[in-house]
């Protein structure tokens, strides 16, 4: 295959495997919780991360991962704290990721809107080897975050109040879990970019119920159905050259409709 | 052995305070029943029991240790009033009755015999062995609280505390759960569930503890089905017009999962 004779492709394909199954797998968990959208949240409050690093003048992932999670908690702290405040609260967090980043990337010294593009839809040619090897540590932590405390993060994500009086630390898994999420946000962010990271954590997720009455099938179904859409997308993105966040999103929903077609045909027991 | 001592329990929620100087003690062994109207405090007191709602003043002892200092929590179970099981993505009736031994199990190993015999036997009390594998949501309304009884039950719980598990049942399923809870009874577990109507749940229950306004109404034996108007909810509709109708805006907060 021609395209895999250009290194930064064997690199884009790499890291598009791990967060094809990363991103899935912590996706499964914020579905079952109904927090679908919290991965564009948290994708939002990326945004200022980069531009922090560019204003700063380190590297923009290791701003956008700091950023990220202190985000992320805010965002838990606010919904433990009560819907109704909740819900404006987080829209006013979300608003203010992308204004800020937008802010500080102008502020930035030969910094402008058009810079911050690749990191919004994903660039192929941006995952370097010092990046692959961030890519690769931070998914297989969050693939290791999944086996560890699957079954207390499923248990919290059903029923908080009865994991609470099951003894389960509930604080920590919501915390937990939405520091993994931030952490997958900012290693998605090279391959699908920030504001399409979210759909590959929720996409996949949404193909795989169709076609699943388990909870373990559906999780192990939404990272194949994001595997392939990740790798799929990036051919696509290399052969037609557009966004490779674009493309991957696509084959997902693509993924979702054919899901979604043959559970008509073959109704879900 | 003491389960439950509440003394002197105040609850007060978004400012307002829905419970008033609450004493309730339940021992080991004990089936109690609690009852009352709309809003007068039924859900908040075994939400409280549980340590689900922080109390405002007075105390509480669970298993002879202060709730605060509380950590033998797989001894308890609670099944919450819920409309319907699960959240955003497809799960197994196992899978969701397994989760109910989470407490229990270690995080580092997959579950043992133990667990799955548990498991196993908490599907069987409910009657749903045979719907392991479906999709929870598949199933009606009065199978799917059963599912949640059985996620209290594989815990293997010493009391089980549950929020009005009879509301909206079919009575095949309300027969069921009697079955289930008498059958814990009889191994000495205790029982403390709030109840609207109790339908075939009235022959196990030792003692009911009534509300009214937020305060203990009435504690001791259940009253005896003596014709229409010794029936539960000869009690409900009284405490609905003398009670309501002084406090209009006392409602009961509840929580549904969607």
């Amino acid at each position: 295959m021609s395209f895999l004779e250009y290194e930064f492709m064997q690199r884009a394909l790499v890291a598009a495997v791990l967060v094809g199954v990363a991103a899935p797998a912590i996706g499964t968990f914020l579905v079952q919780r109904r927090l679908s959208l919290m991965g564009d949240g948290i994708g939002h409050i990326a945004l200022t991360g980069v531009a922090l690093g560019f204003l700063l003048g380190t590297a923009p992932v290791l701003t956008a991962i700091v950023v990220a999670i202190l985000g992320a908690v805010a965002i838990e702290l606010l919904r433990e704290r009560g819907r109704t405040t909740g819900d404006v609260a987080l829209a006013l967090l979300f608003y203010g990721g992308i204004a800020g980043g937008v802010l500080l990337i102008g502020l930035s010294p030969g910094g402008s809107s058009a810079t911050l593009v690749s990191y919004l839809f994903g660039s192929l040619s941006s995952v370097r080897p010092t990046d692959l090897v961030v890519i690769a540590g931070l998914s297989v932590a969050v693939i290791g975050v999944v086996a560890v405390f699957g079954r207390e993060l499923f248990a919290v994500c059903s029923d908080e109040e009865v994991a609470r009086v099951s003894g389960l630390p509930v604080r920590f898994l919501n915390i937990l879990v939405a520091v993994t999420a931030a952490v997958t946000v900012t290693v998605a962010m090279r391959v699908v970019g920030l504001l399409l990271v979210s759909a590959l954590m929720v996409v996949p997720v949404a193909a795989a119920q169709q076609l699943s009455a388990s909870f373990r099938a559906t999780l192990v179904g939404a990272c194949a159905v994001g595997m392939l859409a990740s790798v799929g997308g990036l051919v696509v993105a290399f052969y037609a050259d557009v966004a490779p966040g674009a493309s991957t999103v696509v084959l997902a929903l693509g993924g979702f409709l054919v899901a979604a077609l043959a559970s008509q045909l073959r109704p879900v027991r | 052995m003491t389960v439950f001592e509440l003394r002197g329990g105040c609850v007060a929620l978004g400012g307002r305070e829905i419970l008033h100087d609450v004493s309730v003690s339940v021992d080991s062994g004990e089936f109690v029943a609690i009852l009352g109207a709309n809003g007068s405090g039924k859900t908040t007191l075994v939400r409280t029991l549980v340590g689900l709602v922080p109390l405002s003043a007075g105390t509480l002892e669970v298993f002879g240790t202060p709730l605060a200092r509380f950590r033998d929590w797989p001894r308890l179970g609670y099944v919450p009033q819920r409309l319907s099981v699960g959240g955003g993505v497809p799960a197994t009736v196992r899978e969701v009755v397994a989760s109910g031994r989470t407490g229990r199990a270690h995080r580092l190993r997959r579950l043992g015999r133990a667990d799955h015999a548990a498991i196993d036997h908490a599907l069987e009390d409910v009657g749903l062995s045979h719907r392991g594998s479906d999709a929870v949501a598949t199933l009606s309304g009065g199978q799917q609280q059963r599912v949640l009884i059985a996620r209290a039950l594989a815990g293997e719980p010493e009391v089980l505390v549950l929020d009005e598990p009879t509301a909206g049942v079919d009575a095949d399923s309300q027969d069921t759960l009697a079955g289930a809870l008498g059958h814990l009874a009889g191994q000495g577990g205790s029982v403390v569930l709030v109840a609207h109507e109790l339908g075939p749940l009235a022959d196990l229950i030792g003692r009911a503890v009534v509300m009214s306004g937020g305060r203990v109404a009435s504690d001791g034996p259940p009253p005896e089905p003596e014709g229409h108007h010794a029936h539960v909810g000869h009690i409900h509709t009284h405490a609905h017009e003398t009670h309501d109708r002084g406090h209009p805006s006392v409602l009961e907060p509840r929580t549904f999962d969607r």
